[in-house]
């Protein structure tokens, strides 16, 4: 005889994108390549994420920020790009505000860069390529 | 080009294309040029400065570059757009940051700019004669060159 | 696989007694459906062996195939179905005597029945062939020849191989092809007017043989050297009842033995250490440069730095040290090697590494291990010291020149050229300086009058 088994639930995880009160977190995305722009994009929204600007340079990326505040709970920031860099647009952005969350993109490893982005104030740092588990894993933990 | 260059650019190659594109990475023997222009109609340059002066060159033909940037964007890309050119800009980017990465942890301190993107349209590249360092490398999207051209600073 | 050649023999102590002949046609003769051939020595590159080679299809019936020649794909021609002549049934993986031949757009290979030797005659004495008496062609003859007791026939080379249509696409050559024979200058070969001695007709056989297996090239560089050599090996030969005319590769290798200069590929004893440091200049700043092309795995960099670190004591020493070969020189930054190898002058350079011993940091600051070839754009500043020991001489006899060109630019006047034990600097505008075994050469400057001062 076949015992009936009854299966809990598995799909009740909530998308890492949902807030507890369900609306979505909302995003800055700061990178001079719109290529990386897509990929992260993608990667977020699939989990519920909303994307509310982008920026391809780092005085863009603080005009946004200033613009898009109180409504921006994380910025992704490249770390090289031209005219502004990624690390003095962190130092800007944090001036103007302190409790502002940064996670800092970069295809450069754990170097001087990123370790002074780091000691600014930036929350953490994802590698490129990007890897979508990584990206969440990181973003998720960013915003606790 | 000093010896200890060599082997992070032809590791940083293998890795990133290995993880990009999910596939078969052949690489052909190294050899020297006597100048670094590209020659396979589209090609992404990333500046080096530091302890070096120079640049490297990601020459491949425009069909490869399309194939490629179709795989990463998980997306067939018709031609070779806005998004493409950013695409292969970004692959530049990424092969060369974790190159200048080994090297950084090997004690030397390069630094690189943004990428930049010329396809055949535009290939009128002003370099001076630097000798290159060609790192060949076939993918079955098509043949890639990794063109290393940089000089110590004296 | 290309085995070893046939024995090529001098017989020119067997040449017509016609007196104040001039010896000034040499061929390689061979035999092609029973009868003697011979074809210029010039027109070729090396003789062979060939076991194996791929076949081609939808070629012409007399091309065989192509075969890798050390990277180059060269086609391989039957002479005997060019030529409808009597073919011996070939047995399937018994080597085929080839005549690799040089014409002025090819290399291909050309299979007859036997290799017999190198002779040297007269040109006055080859005669106008008659139309009616040959199996091949007049058109591709040059005429026939008496010597001692046969008759051989000549073939005009580019004329046949002219009728090849044949031709394969190019192949973009994967590996440096040696210096081909015809590329030499004949700078062996006494003025016009005088003799042509024996002596003469063997240098050029060792020179294109030299050339073909090892890619040394005869030139005044060393042509001293060379020449002394010759009678040495002559004696050593004869005394083993062989002739002079190098078969193979291994025996190009036995002949060059004595051209090395003292300690290569490996770390330099005090003696030889000593006698480079007489040629050392005076430097006034405090960095001394130095430029070390052809470095290898590294041992002579090293030796010379550490050398160069004891005599300027107190300067800083900046050596770039380069070479094409990928594999030998990227072990060179991290050399080691074992206790029993170090001699004095590298002594206090050493530091116990993980298998072995390794050198001190600051000796390996003061050389750049670059991976670069000589004769693409230089990038390397002026010197003070260029060390370029048993390069020059595998290079061609142009490529030689511009090299020279660019040892003077790079050195500042007053700069000194250390080149291997046997080559010698013939050019003007440098000052010989001799030290022992060892010669320096002082980059003059370039107004000085050009008179080569001797200084022993």
């Amino acid at each position: 005889m076949i015992a009936k088994v009854d299966y809990p639930n598995i799909n009740d995880r909530k998308p890492d994108g949902l807030k507890s009160d369900g609306t979505p977190y909302k995003v800055l995305v700061v990178d001079d390549s719109m290529f990386v722009v897509k990929q992260i994009g993608q990667i977020l929204t699939s989990e519920g994420f909303e994307i509310v600007g982008t920026a391809v340079d780092g005085s863009e990326a603080l005009e946004k920020y200033k613009e898009l505040h109180p409504n921006v709970d994380l910025v992704t920031m490249d770390i090289t790009m031209p005219k502004v860099d990624g690390v003095t647009a962190l130092e800007q952005i944090l001036a103007f505000d302190k409790e502002a969350r940064i996670i800092m993109i970069s295809a450069l490893g754990k170097q001087d860069l990123v370790k002074k982005a780091l000691m600014i104030g930036a929350k953490n740092y994802i590698v490129k390529p990007l890897d979508r588990k990584k990206v969440l894993e990181r973003v998720v933990q960013c915003l606790k | 080009m000093r010896v200890e260059y060599i082997n992070p650019f032809v590791e940083a190659t293998f890795s990133i294309l290995k993880e990009v594109l999910n596939t078969k990475v052949e690489r052909g023997e190294l050899y020297l040029k006597p100048t670094s222009h590209p020659v396979l109609g589209v090609a992404a340059i990333v500046g080096l400065a530091g302890d070096v002066e120079g640049r490297v060159l990601f020459d491949m033909a425009r069909e490869t570059a399309i194939a490629i940037a179709s795989i990463m964007n998980g997306e067939e890309l018709k031609d070779f757009d806005e998004l493409g050119k950013a695409t292969i800009a970004e692959l530049a980017n990424m092969i060369t940051a974790q190159a200048v990465t080994k090297l950084h942890d090997l004690g030397f301190r390069f630094d690189l700019t943004p990428p930049a993107l010329i396809t055949g349209i535009n290939m009128e590249v002003s370099s001076p004669n630097v000798e290159a360092l060609i790192v060949p490398v076939t993918l079955p999207q098509g043949k890639l060159e990794i063109n290393v051209a940089i000089r110590e600073r004296a | 696989m290309c085995a070893a050649v046939t024995e090529v023999q001098d017989q020119s102590s067997h040449r017509p007694e016609e007196g104040r002949e001039k010896i000034d046609f040499k061929m390689i003769t061979f035999s092609l459906g029973g009868r003697e051939y011979g074809i210029d020595i010039m027109k070729v590159k090396e003789i062979s062996k060939i076991d194996r080679f791929t076949y081609v299809p939808n070629g012409s019936p007399f091309l065989r195939g192509v075969y890798n020649l050390r990277g180059e794909i060269i086609p391989i021609i039957d002479f005997r179905i060019m030529f409808h002549l009597p073919l011996k049934p070939i047995e399937a993986g018994k080597a085929e005597d080839v005549l690799i031949l040089n014409t002025e757009d090819q290399v291909m290979g050309v299979i007859v029945d036997s290799i017999d030797k190198v002779i040297g005659v007269s040109s006055q004495r080859v005669k106008p062939a008659h139309p009616l008496f040959h199996d091949i062609n007049v058109q591709y003859l040059k005429g026939i020849v008496e010597y001692g007791s046969s008759l051989y026939i000549v073939l005009d080379v580019d004329r046949v191989l002219g009728v090849t249509e044949e031709r394969l696409p190019e192949q973009p050559a994967t590996v440096e092809a040696p210096a081909a024979v015809a590329e030499l200058e004949a700078t062996v070969y006494a003025p016009a007017g005088e003799e042509q001695s024996a002596g003469s007709l063997e240098l050029g056989f060792i020179r294109d043989t030299l050339a073909a297996f090892r890619s040394f090239v005869l030139s005044d560089l060393n042509l001293g050297w060379v020449k002394g050599r010759l009678g040495e090996w002559r004696d050593l030969r004869s005394s083993e009842g062989r002739g002079v005319q190098l078969a193979e590769p291994s025996e190009a290798d036995d002949f060059l033995e004595s051209f090395y200069s003292p300690y290569t590929g490996e770390l330099w004893g005090e003696t030889y250490a000593g006698e480079i440091e007489g040629l050392l200049p005076e430097v006034s700043g405090g960095t001394l440069s130095a430029w070390n092309p052809g470095c290898g795995k590294g041992y002579e960099s090293y030796s010379f730095a550490a050398l160069l670190a004891r005599h300027y004591h107190g300067k800083r020493i900046k050596v770039w040290a380069n070479d094409n070969d990928l594999l030998g020189i990227s072990m060179a930054p991290t050399l080691t090697f074992h206790e029993e190898a170090i001699p004095p002058l590298l002594a206090p350079f050493v530091t116990k590494a993980r298998n072995g011993f390794g050198f001190k940091q600051e000796l390996k600051d003061s050389i750049l291990f670059e991976y670069h070839d000589i004769l693409h754009p230089n990038p390397f500043p002026e010197v003070d010291l260029v060390l370029a020991r048993d390069i020059l001489s595998f290079f061609s006899p142009a490529q030689q020149q511009t090299l020279v060109d660019l040892f003077r630019s790079k050195l500042r006047v007053g700069g000194i050229l250390i080149l291997g034990s046997n080559e010698r600097m013939p050019e003007s505008g440098w000052r010989e300086i001799r030290n022992g075994g060892v010669y320096g050469y002082e980059r003059l400057a370039d107004e000085e009058p050009l008179n080569k001062e001797q200084v022993t």
